[in-house]
Formats: C-alpha cells, structure tokens, sequence
C-alpha cells in the first residue's frame, strides 16, 4: 500500500454539526440552492426518509423536527485543518485532495505501522468531531474508493476483487455518461469493466475510456502537496455572543484538538498557551499558561483551561477566543525583514482607535449620508484611506440661507394658531414668530412600525429676526437649526 | 372656479400607480372634483372604469395618457376631442406595436403629426422641461419646452407645477413659473397624483420597489418622501396655491374645453361585406336563416316559424344582422377548413343561430328563454360564444379573422392579470425583504383556489417562518391593500373585438406575448360596458379531440356524425349511471363521478342538469341535494311559489338555471326584458358586488310587492346570489351537454377513436395519457407503445380494440425530426436499426430515448441492445470517430431489461407505460392495503387502507376546506375525503407526495364510494416511478 485516503462523508454537514453543539442528536440537513430551488444536499442519520436532492419543502414534509442549514465556510475551513493536521502526524506529503478528502503519500513507510496509524488517526479524528473513513491500496484512486467503502478503515490487498462489486458512482461518471449506463444496466464498476474498453471509445469517447479505467482501477496520478500549518494558533468569533463557559470549553477542546494534532504533525509539543477572551465591550481578557509540562496532550490543556475559567468573569459577554501554543522549539525570527515603513497610516488608526477609546468607537469615522429623506440622517464609516476626487459642480448650487443645524436638536415648546407656528420656547430661542413657512412633510419606514418616522417642518421667523427651523415629530416640537 | 386634477396615474400604470381607477374615482367623488384626468403611462388602460366610477361618484372623467417619448421623458396630454382621442389611440398604437410588450416608446416626430385634439402638461420630473431642469439646468430646460411649444402651440400647452410639501421643489417651480409668463403659457396646478388616498402610499411604494427589484429598506430615495400625491381637493390646492390663484382656476378651463368622454367613441360594429348586390343585411339574413331552418326542422311552421319571425324582427329593429352574418361566415370558414365549430351560451336560445348553424340545441324543441340572448331591451350586443377546436385549428380561425379585417380592425381583447394571495404575498414580501424560503414556504401553505382558507393568512405567515410579529400587522395590511391591483396585461382566452374601420382609432392596441396576436387595452367588461362588440373563439381540448376521433372514424369506414348521433342510447347512459367517465367532457371530474350514480342520467336533458349542477353555483345555492332527493322520490316536488310551476317544473322545483332565475324576475317581480337583462348583467359581473345588490333588493321589494311569500322571496334571491358565485345557463348546459353526451357516445361505441382523439390532444381533461391508458385497457383496449417502424407522429387505431401510440408521446423529440423520420419511413422501411440510424436525423438524446422505450426493439434484440448501438453513432470524440461498428445484434453485450426497470424507463421518456400499473409492483409490500375495485364489495363502514398514485387533488370553494384525493391503482380509481384539520396537518405530504398510503373509514352511499381518511402517509421508498396528477383545478 502506498498511499492512503482520509474520507470524511457528508463532510460539509460534519463541519456545521462539529461546530454547533446544539445540533448533537438531532435531524439535520445541508441545503443548497435558495428559494424554491432549494434543495438537501446532505442529512444527517436522525433525518429519515430525508435524502440528497429531495426538495426542502418536502424534506420538512417528511420529517417535521428537521433543522436546515446552508453550508459554513468557517466552520468547513476548521474542519479541514484538522483533517490535514491528523493526515500530517502520517506522513509529511499530504494532498488536500477535495473537502473533506486528503490523500496521503505513504511510500517508505512502514506498511503494518501505517496501518495501525490510520486506524488511531481514524478514532482520533472521530473523537474531535470527524467521522472519517481510511482506505489505504497502490494508487491515489483505489485508496479513495477503499475510504468510501470502508468501515471504517480498509486496506485493499487486490485491487480487482475489490472493486467489482462497487458501484458505479464510486468511479465518478458525468451525469450523460451516468444516464446512459443507467440505461444500458451497469451499475458497478465490475459490469463496467466486463464491457470491452475500446467498445465503451465508440460509444462515450475518451472520456468514457477514463472512467472505464478508473473503473479498473488503473489510473493513478501525482499528488499535490500542501504544507502543514504551523501556526498553532486557532480563533473563534461568537454570533451571538456568549454568556456562559460551556460553549467556551466547547469551542477550546475544537481548538486544541486541532492545534494538538499539528504540534504532533511538526513533531513538536507547547511549551506555553496563550488565550484570549475578546469581549462585546472591545476589552480583552488575555491569560498566558506556562505549561509544567511541554505537552501536546488535550485533557492536559483543557485542565488548564477548565481550572482558569471557573474563576473569572468577565465585564462583557465573550464575542471571541483565540488560542495560541508556543512550540517548544519556537523557529528563528528576523525581524525587521518584512517591514514596510509605512507607519503613518498605522499610527493614524492606532489614535483613531485611541480617539475611539475615549469618545466611543460609534462616534469616530467619516460620516457618510444615508440613502433615506429621513432628515439629518448619517452613519460614520471608515475613514477612506484614499481622498475620493472632488465631485462635479452641481447644476443648480445651494440658493438661499444655509441651515446650520443643532446635534442634537433643542426641544421647544411651540405655539400653534391655525395650525401655524405662532411662537417658540426653547432653552435657545423664545419669542413670537412673525412669519413662517411650511409645513413641509416628510415620512417614512412605515413598513416597520418601531422605525416608523414623519416629520413636520417649518421654518420660522422670529420678531427679533432670527430664522429658525422647526420640526415636529412625534415626540412634539424642536428647533432642528438656525437659517443664516 | 373649482379645481379640477388634470394629472392622476391609476395602478393600470402597472408599478407605477398606487390605486385602481375605482379607487381614484371614490377619491375624487369624496374630494366633490368636477373632474379628474386620468393619465396612465402609455395607455388609456383604466378610462373607461374611471368612466364608470365616474358615474357613479358625480364627477367628469377626463381622458388621459402619460405618453414616454424616445428619450424616455414622459409628456401628460388630455384628450379634448373625438379626433384627439383616435389620434391619440393611433400614436400609442403605432409605437406599441412596433415594440416589444411594454417596452413601447412614441417618437417626437409622430407626436408632431398627432397631436391634434389634445392638450399637453409639461409634466413632472419625468416631463421633459422638468427632466431638462434638474439634469442640465435652465438653458436645457428651455430647450425641451420650445419643443413642446412648437408641437402644442401657446394653446395647448400648460405649464404644470405641482407642490408636494417638500422643501426643495420651489426653485424649480420659480423657474417653470418665470418660463411660462415669458413664453405667454398658462400654468395649472396638479398634484401629479399616483395614489387615491395618504395612505395608498403604502402600495405606491411597495410598487417602486417592485419595478427596482429592491426592498423597502435598500429602495432609500427611490421611496416616496411623503404620502402627498393622493387625491386632493379645491380646499387643499387652493391653499397651496394661494399665491398662484390661476394656476387654480385655469384647470377648470381646461376641463371646460374639453368635449370627449370615453363614451363618445363613435365605434360601430363592421357591417357584413358579402352580402349579394341588390339585398340587405337583413334580407339576405332572413334568407339564409329560413333556408338553415328548412334544413334543421323539414318544415317551418308552428312555433318554429312565429320564433324565427320574433326573432329576425328583433334582429332587424336592434340592427344586429351584420353580427350575425359576420359569425355565420366565420362558422362557414370553420367548416370549410374542416374545423368543428359548436356555438355555446345563450346564443344557444336562439332559433337564428340554430338555423344558421352556429348552435346546435334546437331551442324551440327545448323551449328556451330567447330574452336571456336578446330581448328589445338590451342595450348591449348579443353575446355568441364559438367552441372550437384548441391549437392550431383554433388558431387558424383567429388568424382568419385578422386576415378578413386587419391587422388594426380586430384584436383580442385583454385579460388584467391581477394581484392574487400567492402573488400578492410574493410581492409585498419581497419588497418587506422576507426571504425566499419564507415565500415559498407560505407559497406551499397557500392554496389558490376558489375556496376560503381554513387557516388564517397571519397563521400561515408564521408557519412559513415569519415570526416578526411587529412587522405582521403592516405587512398584512399592505397585502389588502394591494390586493386585486392590476400587475400586467393578459389576453382574454378567446374575445376578440371587431369594428368597422380600424379598431386602434377607438382604443390602443398592442403586441400580446403570442406571435401572430395583438390585444386591446381594455377587458371584456370594459368593451361591454363601452358596447364593444366581442366574439369569443374559444377552444376546447374536447372539441379536438372529437374532431380528430371523427376524422379516424370516417378513415375506417365507421363514420360518425356527432349531430345524429341518438340521444337517447341506453349504452351511453348506463356508462354514465356507472360513472365510469374517465375522458368524458365535464362528467370526469371526481364531482361529478360522485354524482352521476345518484343523479342516473337517463335522458339528454339528464345530462344537461348533471353539467350544470355540479356548479360552485347550485352547490352554493344549496340546490343540489334537494334535486336529486326529489329526483329519486326521496322528497316530494314543491315550489317556493305556485306561480313559479311552469319556470321549476323541469328541474323539480329547485332553480338550477340562470333562465329560471330571470323567468322568475319577469314573472313574479314583473321585471321588464331590459331589467332581466341588467339582472342577467349584474349575476355576471364579478368586480363588486354592489350592482348584484342592487338588483336583489329591487327583486325582493318588486316580489314582496306581487305578493311572493317571505320564505319563498328569501330561497329566489339566495339562488340568486348564489349564481353569481358561477351557475350556467340552461342553453349553455344544453351546449356542453351536447360535447359531454358526443364523447360518452364515443367512448361507448368507438372507445379507441375517443381515447385517440384525446391523447393526440393532450394536455386536456382531468386525467393524465396513463391514467387514459390505464382506463381503456379496463375497457378492453390494447395500447401498442410508440415503434419507429410502424407508429405515426400521432396516435392512431389499428384495430377495433388496439392502439398505436404515437412518436409525439415520447418526451423530447423534436416534432420536425418526427416528421422527417416517419416520411423517410414511408418512403421505405427501416430494414436495420443501421439504416434507421443513417437515414434519419434524430440526436444522440432522442436516440437514447427511443431506444430506451423500446421503439426501436424491432430493428434490435431488446431494449439495451439498442442503446448498446445508438451510442455508437456519431460518437462526439475526435480520437474514436470514424472507428468502424461491428453487427450490434450479435454483439450487443448488455442483458435486457428487467420489467421494473422497463416501466421506469417508460416513466421517465413517456410518463406511462403500456404495461402494468406501477402499483402492481408494489402490491407485495402493502399486504393490507385493498386495491380499488374491491371497495365496491368492501362493507361500508369498514377501516381501509388504500394506496396508489395521486391522480387528482381538489378542493372545491363550496366544500368548506374538505380535500378530495384521487388514488390509482392497477385496478382503477379510489377517491379519499381529507378534513380540513388533517388537511392542514399533513398539507406538504398530501400536496406533495406522489403516493399516498390512506387509511380511514369506508363511505357507500347509493353506490358513491370515499374513504375519510383518518391517517395518511407518503409511498415515497418503493421507487416506483411517479405519475402526473391534476392538482387543484
């Protein structure tokens, strides 16, 4: 056996359940598509009568209780890091072959230790949430058919024998090529491989020829490498945000199982652990864990962590974890080599943060107005870090007074006679209004009744001269700004 | 002087207008304007329901039309005269038709011609002057208003200025004010209104958002600013214009010098043109009338002859000769090219039409009721409604009529497709920014039907996920209101309008979606109300499929003639008392096989009640039950009145036609024929309710005044009401009876013709081509599947007892290639599958699927050996092209087709298959489920379990919620009764499942025989293929 296949089914529905506690147990599937097109990609064992390519409508139908769930690149992307990671403690030449399928190159090693290896790395790997099927035989494809089949490892020893009785589908046909060998009764891949080869040439071309071959199980092919991650570090952001510490515990035991696997894989053990706890009120709680012990053991780190967590609390609700290991042998550092000298730009964020730090980070940006008639309505955003060029004239300037306007507003109380403004009592003006003009009418988000808004607005004259502008809105009479 | 709005959009703007022209005319009775103008965008789509609403609020309603120009500005015009109004109609038709739909743009150079007769605005911001402004300022804006002024004149151009309570908008009317005192042009005050009320803003809104394809809250400040543009009135305007006056008071000069109202079209039906030298219309009508009479009756004498008299005089007096003659000729054309053509309605009371042979019940014999067709009252036309074949033949006549009168002289009339449950909850769900899933879950929940919800729409929305109860409330009540709001313009199924002269002078006509075809802006309520005369050319799957199953009767030398067939065959009515109707017109459905083996037709007339009884109308009516007790002696015969003995008697004393409802009218409330005639409108009308009402009361104080009982009063005016929910009149029975009697006739005595005819016609009917199959094989039929060497394109009898099924039943070959292939054939027969390969021009999927299906098992030894060779043809590889093909019958090495695999692929290339019932294979594995033929001997009572392929889901309006689900099986048809609570427990199985397993209680009552289901269960793992089914129709 030279190579080996790491295979985990149904791998994107793995990831969403490996990340969500809450779906332990229960009727799950993947969907793909939107809408009325949507359709199961995958379900879960929970999900009976529930299969690939059913409508969701009708999966609903069929099980009540099923949860639905798009595919979570994040969760898919760590899921995958621990794959490889676990493929990495087998052998250093590793392929990411497709998600959830790594292709390992086991050639000079040991066969029978390897064996065993895979068996461990299979019951591991299922420990940290992967159920994975290992196939190990003489060729990238063989091993992958064998992982497919496995249960849940399988060591193909004759590669004929094996593969006769599979099905069609293990060799992959395009869905013509599926169709027409559906109609002509193949079903595996040893009726296939009954059929003369240069006879299936004739009739489904080359392409045809390569699925006959792949059928035989001759094809075989060089591997792409990957390198193993050697970052030891692994982070988590929490939508929602959390209160309590079992989802965090949940979420360090992913972590170090993940980080744990690629410390062995780079044959190297933490030294020292260092966690971060980002909270909603942008503080951070950071503790660093000297190990008594370099170790690579994940009961031995969650003990840290378990013992530490019991005692804290924090101000805010946890909106991310970061977890870093310090190997034991840490690589050699050149610093300066890849610094840019561009410091203005970073010292200009680092006082707007510090300005944020002071005066809330929702009051700092660039403020921008927002596509509504509600008036005065903006939202700050991050400052450009390029002036945008200056806009053309507009083709009919601003005419008549400027309206310098109050943030906020001053309440006012107004007096009113035939539904005009008459006089204004405000902590800024109070005086009789000589003349006015208005009302003019704005509303909107109507469609939310909690957002819902309209304003009235006048603008005002008063006997000293002065011209105010007035709005009424819900909340009753204010001097929204001076005209001058 | 009163302020009059000049400029209003109605929801016929389609997306553009917050109101239907109803709305607006509520608005603006209520707001006391002596006139509105409605402007909708490229059309006069609503003046003639503004019209009428008009009318009835007191107020006048001007024409209008926002034209957009090809530079996508958008100039107001009125129409101030009749020629305005033709020229206008002729502009708008010019650019539509030469535009795709909705896409139409008038050109500055046609304006300039045709302008004459109307009165321009300058607009608002899409106007040109305003559009001009705020782009590329005054210079531009100038420039754009100098063009108008030389179109229009300083007379007939206003310069329009509208104030929306926005702090922005006086700069540019300072400007459009300075503009019209330079140019000498008077300014008018509008409020560019697009909504009838502040809060119909809502719907404008949501529209906007519908034609940017955003939602509410990404729209932003494409959204309305304020609820403004509603309709206003002279307090209202005036105060916004106080200082402005004569932009005031000169709307109300405009309005007075406009002359035109919608009802001074001046239209004329087009007098018949082939009329011999020296007669007239009504001459030569009498001539051929008497002379098809003497072909119908053998003598003209007695009643026939004084009804013939009554009638031409009515004709004459009422000037409707040439509308006959033009619906005689066009029957003629019918006939001639070999099409059927039946007349159905109430042309059928006509003695005229029967002898003229548009219709064929002889309404003398049956004494029908002439008034409900024509009576000296009417101030509309007659109504003659033609049966004909659908498809192609149907087509034919329609382009015929093109042809005879114009591509601008006859256009079909318009269906307004409107916003429904489904689509209304689509829309505004979209633009609330509810996600997909959401709407297709409440799509699923949602049924369509003309039944009431059994689950509240707001339960609904929270089951399909919507759980934002804040926003509920809003979002249900910007659904009422946009409910029945014009979305886009359809066509009528068959009406089609004629004039004399050209038809795009009184009314705009435009390009349908259909190549070939042009519609007119209005609806047939419309047309009526303006006295547009309508022809209806409908067509019917049924009448297809007797014309086809004529053609291979007389092919075999069986010739049937459907108008002498007997009447009176025992055969037919035993079929019927049997209710084994599977394909027979109107008597198919699972109504009315529940139905029929009470009801025991045993005459012609039998039938014409068993078509018209199971009608959401005498259902409604609670007529039903009381018949067919009193028709089985279960219950004595009584009148709600002795005077209404002569009217009841033929239907047992319950009122089951709309003529007795009218007979009634006459008789007991002493209603004139024009006043049945309103009767008969307002029963037809189905926009409101009001005229209906208006009409019950005056029946009910006109009969109370006669001295008709209270109980008696209350049971005719429930009848009443209840027809206005759908009932038939008798001639219209009587015609359908006649295709429903022709068919049963067929499948009696020509079973394979009949079941030719109608799988050669397919989609029709209640049922799929398997259940068909399935249906004539009970009846002793062989079906032969499609066989390149010996089928045809269409289906056909090759013996008394056996058919062979034709290539057009495979799915997915190409109707040419079909043709071509079966011409090759009759040239010389196929000797090999290799020669079929070399000489015909079917691709590698067509191949595939006739191979699959086993039409080529005869050049081949089986199934796969064929596929096994097909493949080889034309193999799409550079590298194996060209490679020589060894003898595929001795080389094939693939084993045959098992039968279940034989009946999936039938399934998946045919969607039947000649063979056994699926269920058949699945028997096995449901021990305790009893196939459908034996509940018949299965005590009534009994807990059954049955199972099978879904052949019909239903859900009647008139049956409180209940479903009715069709099971099939290899022994024929079992029919379940669904609670509504168990109905909505298990809606997503029932509804889309394509098997069910029921379990629940057997009924037998007088032989009709239902399960009510108590527990129900997808079939969803035995593989079987799955089957069409007719949902909800």
């Amino acid at each position: 056996m030279n190579f080996a296949v790491l295979f985990a089914p149904d791998f994107a529905l793995q990831a969403v359940r490996r990340a969500d506690p809450e779906l332990r147990g229960k009727p799950v599937a993947l969907v793909l598509g939107e809408g009325r097109k949507a359709v199961v990609a995958q379900a879960s064992a929970e999900a009976r009568e529930v299969t690939p390519g059913l409508a969701v409508t009708l999966a609903f139908a069929r099980c009540p209780g099923l949860v639905v769930r798009p595919r979570d690149p994040g969760a898919e992307a760590e899921a995958t890091r621990l794959l490889l990671a676990a493929a990495f403690t087998l052998s250093p030449r590793v392929e990411h072959t497709d998600d959830g399928w790594c292709t390992i190159d086991l050639q000079g090693t040991d066969a029978a230790r390897s064996a065993d290896q895979l068996r461990a790395c299979v019951v591991e790997l299922a420990a940290a949430g992967v159920a994975v099927r290992a196939g190990a035989a003489a060729t990238p494809l063989l091993a992958y058919y064998a992982a497919q089949r496995a249960q849940p490892v399988c060591v193909v020893q004759d590669a004929k024998e094996f593969l006769q009785p599979l099905p069609l589908d293990v060799a992959e046909p395009t869905t013509t090529h599926a169709e027409i060998l559906r109609g002509w009764g193949i079903a595996t891949l040893g009726q296939l491989t009954a059929l003369p080869k240069d006879e299936i040439g004739k009739r489904l071309g080359t392409e045809g020829v390569r699925l006959w071959e792949r059928a035989a199980g001759e094809a075989t092919r060089v591997l792409r490498l990957v390198e193993a991650e050697k970052t030891f570090m692994a982070e988590w952001e929490y939508e929602p945000p959390i209160e309590s510490m079992e989802p965090l515990l949940f979420r360090l035991r992913r972590f170090a199982e993940c980080v744990a696997l690629e410390l062995r894989g780079a044959s190297v053990v933490a030294e020292r652990l260092s966690l971060a706890l980002r909270l909603e009120d942008d503080n951070e709680h950071r503790r660093d864990f000297r190990l008594p012990e370099p170790s690579a053991n994940v009961e031995a780190w969650m003990r840290v962590f378990h013992a530490h967590l019991e005692s804290v609390t924090t101000a805010a609700r946890v909106v991310g974890v970061r977890l870093v290991a310090l190997p034991a042998r840490p690589p050699e550092k050149q610093d300066g080599l890849f610094e840019t000298g561009l410091r203005d730009p970073a010292l200009f964020w680092e006082n707007l943060a510090r300005v944020g730090a002071i005066v809330g980070d929702d009051c700092v940006g660039t403020p921008v107005v927002l596509d509504t008639w509600r008036p005065d309505a903006i939202t700050l955003e991050k400052p450009a870090e390029t002036v945008p060029p200056p806009e053309d004239d507009p083709v009919h300037p601003p005419r008549g007074l400027t309206l310098r306007r109050l943030r906020p507003p001053w309440p006012a109380r107004v007096e009113c006679a035939a539904e005009r403004p008459t006089a204004i009592d405000s902590d800024l003006v109070c005086d009789t209004i000589r003349e006015c003009i208005g009302p003019f009418r704005l509303g909107g988000q109507w469609w939310k009744p909690q957002d819902a808004w309209c304003v009235e607005v006048w603008q005002a004259e008063t006997t000293s001269g002065a011209i105010y502008q007035l709005a009424r809105t819900r909340a009753g009479w204010c001097v929204e700004g001076v005209l001058d | 002087m009163a302020y009059t709005e000049l400029h209003a959009r109605s929801a016929f703007s389609f997306l553009r207008g917050g109101s239907d022209p109803d709305a607006l005319g509520r608005a603006a009775g209520h707001c006391h304007l002596p006139a509105l103008a409605l402007c909708d965008r490229n059309g006069v789509y609503g003046a003639v329901r503004l019209h009428m609403a008009a009318k009835e609020h007191g107020f006048r309603a001007l024409v209008g039309c926002e034209l957009v120009m090809e530079d996508d500005t958008v100039v107001p015009v009125i129409v101030a005269t009749k020629d305005g109004y033709h020229g206008l109609c002729e502009l708008l038709t010019t650019a539509h038709l030469r535009s795709a739909k909705g896409e139409g743009r008038v050109r500055w150079s046609e304006l300039a011609v045709a302008n004459g007769g109307l009165i321009a605005l300058t607009g608002d911001e899409e106007g040109p002057v305003r559009h001009a402004w705020l782009r590329r300022g005054a210079n531009a804006a100038d420039a754009a208003g100098q063009k108008l002024m030389r179109i229009f004149g300083p007379d007939r151009l206003c310069v329009e200025l509208q104030r929306h309570l926005l702090l922005d908008e006086e700069e540019q009317n300072d400007f459009l004010i300075d503009w019209a005192r330079m140019n000498g042009l008077p300014l008018v005050a509008t409020n560019g209104v697009t909504h009838a009320t502040p809060r119909a803003r809502n719907v404008a809104d949501i529209f906007t958002c519908v034609r940017a394809h955003t939602t509410l809250d990404k729209a932003g400040r494409r959204l309305a600013r304020n609820g403004e543009r509603h309709v206003k009135g002279h307090a209202a305007m005036a105060a916004l214009f106080s200082d402005l006056p004569e932009a005031i008071t000169n709307t109300e000069r405009i309005a007075e010098r406009i002359a035109f109202t919608i009802d001074q079209l001046g239209y004329q039906f087009p007098d018949f043109d082939r009329v011999p030298h020296g007669q007239t219309q009504i001459e030569y009508l009498r001539r051929m009338t008497y002379f098809g009479a003497q072909q119908r009756y053998g003598s003209i004498v007695g009643d026939v002859e004084s009804q013939l008299q009554r009638e031409l005089a009515l004709i004459d007096k009422l000037g409707f000769s040439g509308y006959f003659l033009i619906v005689w000729d066009l029957c003629a054309f019918a006939r001639e090219s070999g099409i059927m053509v039946q007349g159905r309605g109430s042309a059928a009371n006509s003695a005229v039409c029967y002898a003229l042979g548009i219709t064929a019940v002889d309404p003398v014999g049956r004494k029908l009721l002439f008034e409900r067709f024509l009576s000296e009252g009417r101030t509309d036309w007659p109504d003659i409604d033609l049966d004909l074949p659908s498809g192609d033949d149907r087509e034919r006549v329609i382009q015929h009529v093109y042809e005879r009168y114009g591509r601008r002289g006859a256009a079909m009339t318009a269906n307004v497709i409107s916003l429904r449950g489904k689509s209304t909850m689509r829309e505004v769900g979209k633009a609330f920014g509810l996600p997909e899933d959401v709407l297709d879950r409440f799509s699923s929940l949602f049924h369509s039907g003309d039944y009431p919800q059994t689950v509240e729409t707001k339960q609904q929305l929270k089951a399909a996920g919507f759980t934002d109860d804040a926003r509920l409330e809003v979002l249900l009540d910007t659904c009422q209101q946009v409910y029945a709001l014009p979305r886009h313009l359809g066509q009528h199924s068959g009406g089609m309008v004629l004039s004399a002269g050209n038809l795009s002078r009184f009314v705009p006509l435009e390009n349908a979606s259909m190549p070939g075809r042009s519609v007119l802006q209005w609806d047939k309520t419309d047309c009526e109300d303006l006295g547009l005369v309508k022809i209806d050319l409908l067509g019917l799957g049924m009448v297809a499929a007797l014309q086809d199953a004529a053609k291979i009767c007389a092919a075999r030398k069986e010739p049937v003639d459907f108008a002498r067939i007997p009447t009176d065959d025992p055969a037919v009515f035993k079929m019927m008392q049997e209710a084994d109707t599977v394909g027979c017109f109107q008597i198919e459905s699972r109504a009315q096989m529940a139905t029929l083996p009470r009801m025991r037709p045993q005459t012609f007339y039998d039938v014409a009640i068993q078509v018209a009884i199971i009608r959401p109308g005498p259902i409604q009516g609670d007529a039903v039950n009381p018949y067919l007790e009193r028709r089985n002696g279960r219950q004595p015969v009584t009148y709600p009145d002795e005077r209404t003995r002569p009217i009841l008697e033929r239907t047992l004393g319950v009122v089951l036609f709309q003529e007795q409802i009218l007979r009634i009218a006459m008789d007991l409330g002493g209603f004139s024929a024009a006043e049945a005639d309103e009767l008969r409108r307002a029963i037809g009308f189905t926009r409101s309710d009001e005229r209906l009402n208006r009409m019950k009361d005056k029946l009910a104080v006109a009969m109370s005044r006669n001295g008709v009982s209270a109980e008696a009063s209350a049971y005719i005016l429930k009848s009443l009401a209840s027809f206005a929910l759908y009932g038939f009149p008798e001639s219209h029975a009587l015609s359908f009876a006649l295709i429903a009697y022709a068919s049963a006739w067929m499948k009696v005595h020509r079973p394979a013709a009949f079941y030719v005819g109608i799988i050669n016609n397919m989609p029709m009917g209640f049922y799929s081509v398997a259940s068909l199959i399935q249906d004539g094989k009970r009846h002793g039929l062989r079906f032969l599947p499609p066989c390149i060497e010996r089928s045809d394109e269409d289906s056909r009898v090759d013996s008394t007892d056996t058919i062979r099924l034709g290539l057009k039943t495979v799915r997915g070959l190409r109707q040419k290639t079909i043709r071509d292939a079966v011409a090759t054939r009759q040239k010389a027969p196929f000797h090999s599958l290799e020669d079929f390969l070399q000489r015909t021009r079917f691709n590698p999927t067509e191949r595939r699927a006739l191979a699959l299906i086993g039409a080529l098992n005869g050049l081949s030894a089986h199934r796969r050996a064929a596929l096994w060779r097909v493949e080889a043809q034309d193999v799409d590889d550079e590298l194996f092209r060209g490679v020589p093909i060894e003898n595929e019958m001795s080389l094939s090495p693939l084993e045959m087709m098992t039968h279940i695999e034989r009946l999936r692929a039938d399934y998946s290339s045919l969607g039947f298959t000649v063979g056994a019932h699926p269920m058949a294979l699945a028997r096995p594995y449901l021990p305790d489920a009893l196939p459908a033929e034996t509940l018949k001997t299965t005590r009534a009572g009994a807990r059954v379990k049955i199972a099978g392929s879904v052949a019909c889901r239903q859900r009647p309006g008139t049956a409180k919620g209940f479903v009715f689900v069709t099971l099939e099986d290899e022994t024929g048809t079992a029919n379940a009764i669904i609670r509504p609570q168990l109905f909505e427990r298990e809606r997503l199985v029932i509804n889309l499942e394509p098997a069910l397993v029921i379990t629940g209680r057997l009924q037998n009552e007088q032989g009709v025989i239902h399960v009510m289901a108590e527990e129900i269960a997808g079939l969803p793992t035995l593989g079987l293929p799955e089957q069409a089914s007719h949902n909800y129709h």
